[in-house]
């Protein structure tokens, strides 16, 4: 075996090799992984140089494409056809791929997770409000999950309890190689089934120039109740950037062992997560739209969330299949990735071993947190008359909601001099980052103090 | 670290050169190291207290509405 590029550098530089630390399951693991990629470069093998380092993005951008997501856009469209949400979502997208370019960055220069970072850095008391509004987020959104997972299955008159023993088992069998690359194939494998939305869009057959004019002109605006329009608002922001996938993204980066030689990948992997996104997403919100004319009255069934039996309703069966399969894939990936950030924050912030690479024995409460949080929700979704469709929008308003505190640690992360060296954030990128925070900010404040003080009668809708 | 979470000997040879592949701070002992905590200004402080008690309150609304609309 030729000598590895830290040998190298030692021997060019003259400096005397200390004694190496003891090698654990985890250093063994990532090490074999980066002997791949430098194999791979040295070699010259460009596009499969970017098959070994994408994943993280991918992953955090088709997990949000999740099924509380798909749920929101396809309600959005059934209740105001196409117009100006959906060029919005294309916007989320975008804004999305600028906040996790940042925690792909960060996670790849500094090697560690973003919980680890902010507890750290911060000081503890920042540190577990992060991982506490992570915490609760994700049990919220996990919850949905299983939600979207019962939806598609229930299309197929199967029960929550199968719902909820599936994604439990999913969530074990991903995490059961003791591996990083295992656990990121196989969720890979499965998020390209979100395409299956694109393939409903399509069954659905949408007016194309509609969907163009509808693209370029963000119109029509949608009329009605102000406070429907601002919770469909904030949960399309909700939809798309989330704590979660900072926190996910940042660690998957540094547990996948990319470096800063990598951040080209990185970045390519971030957009082409973040378009793939955009496109499932919008195609969502086109197969709902097929609904527009049919008044909502149709998706009544389980709570309000009937979309696969209205749909099959209105365009025949074979769409109805193919929407109630794409919810039970949303679920499954986002209920595997979001449970996976839910142990990487918790496994940093009480300083235990957090990676894929450790072996459950040796990162107990990486893998029991994995678990437990996936169980939690799992059970949730048990209670009879659950109301679905407002649990899914609730938790990404929540979601909004809390994303500005997580924004900013992470812009602040990013512009550390002293951890990032010369990969902080440039002016421009700053600029945007804030302007960002302060879209995300007002439109959660937006709908949340709309709706209190219609709920308190202090205004009326 | 974990007495446990230690290979006891290296496997082979092999395995040890491919850690050379790792960049220094990569190995897990490295990444559970404490990095130096940053000072935060006393105007920082404030603008993140102020964007804390906004989202706890705007949560809370969001929470208190979900439940006033279920009942």
């Amino acid at each position: 075996m030729s000598s590895g590029p830290a040998e190298a550098q030692a021997a060019a530089g003259g400096t005397i090799a200390l004694p190496r630390p003891p090698l654990t399951h985890e250093d063994s693991d990532r090490s074999l992984d980066r002997a791949r990629v430098h194999s791979a470069r040295q070699g010259g093998r460009k596009w499969f140089l970017l098959w070994l380092l994408i994943g993280p993005g991918i992953l955090a951008m088709l997990g949000e494409n999740d099924g509380p997501s798909m749920i929101s856009y396809a309600a959005t469209g059934a209740r105001y056809g196409l117009g100006f949400f959906l060029p919005f979502i294309v916007v989320t997208f975008v804004i999305a791929m600028v906040c996790q370019e940042m925690c792909m960055r960060v996670g790849a220069v500094t090697h560690r997770g973003y919980g680890q970072l902010v507890l750290q850095r911060f000081g503890p008391l920042w540190g577990w409000f992060a991982a506490g509004d992570l915490l609760f987020t994700n049990l919220v959104t996990l919850i949905a999950e299983f939600v979207a997972i019962r939806i598609g299955l229930a299309y197929f008159h199967i029960g929550a309890g199968v719902a909820a023993a599936l994604g439990l088992a999913l969530v074990v069998f991903t995490m059961s190689g003791g591996r990083y690359w295992r656990f990121e194939r196989i969720v890979l494998g499965l998020a390209m089934f979100n395409g299956l939305f694109l393939v409903a869009a399509i069954m659905v057959k949408p007016h194309l120039g509609a969907v163009a004019h509808s693209l370029v002109t963000f119109s029509p605006f949608p009329g009605g109740s102000l406070n429907t329009l601002l919770l469909l608002f904030a949960s399309t922001v909700g939809a798309t950037v989330t704590p979660w996938m900072i926190f996910f993204q940042q660690s998957a980066s540094a547990d996948k062992g990319l470096t800063p030689r990598d951040l080209k990948q990185g970045r390519i992997d971030t957009i082409a997560g973040g378009t793939l996104g955009a496109i499932f997403g919008c195609a969502a919100l086109i197969a709902g739209a097929a609904l527009v004319t049919h008044g909502g009255a149709s998706i009544q069934g389980l709570a309000g969330a009937g979309f696969p039996g209205a749909l099959s309703k209105v365009d025949g069966n074979a769409v109805g299949t193919i929407f109630a399969l794409g919810l039970i894939e949303a679920g499954a990936v986002a209920v595997l990735t979001i449970s996976a950030s839910t142990g990487y924050a918790v496994g940093e912030c009480i300083g235990k071993a957090s990676s894929f690479n450790n072996a459950p024995r040796n990162a107990g409460w990486f893998y029991a947190t994995n678990i437990s949080v996936a169980l939690v929700a799992a059970v949730i979704i048990l209670i009879p008359g659950a109301p679905l469709l407002s649990i899914a929008l609730n938790a990404n308003v929540l979601a909004t909601v809390l994303l500005p505190v997580t924004l900013v640690f992470m812009i602040m992360l990013a512009n550390d001099r002293e951890l990032m060296g010369r990969w902080v954030n440039s002016a421009m990128l700053n600029r945007v980052a804030m302007v960002i925070v302060a879209f995300v900010a007002l439109a959660g404040a937006a709908y949340g103090i709309d709706s209190f003080l219609q709920t308190v009668h202090l205004i009326h809708g | 670290m974990a007495r446990s979470d230690q290979r006891q000997t290296p496997a082979n040879e092999e395995e040890e050169d491919l850690v050379d592949f790792l960049e220094p701070d990569q190995l897990a002992v490295d990444r559970s190291r404490p990095v130096p905590r940053y000072p935060l200004a006393a105007r920082t402080r404030v603008l993140l207290w102020v964007l804390r008690v906004f989202v706890l309150v705007v949560g809370a609304m969001v929470i208190y509405t979900f439940f006033s609309q279920l009942s």
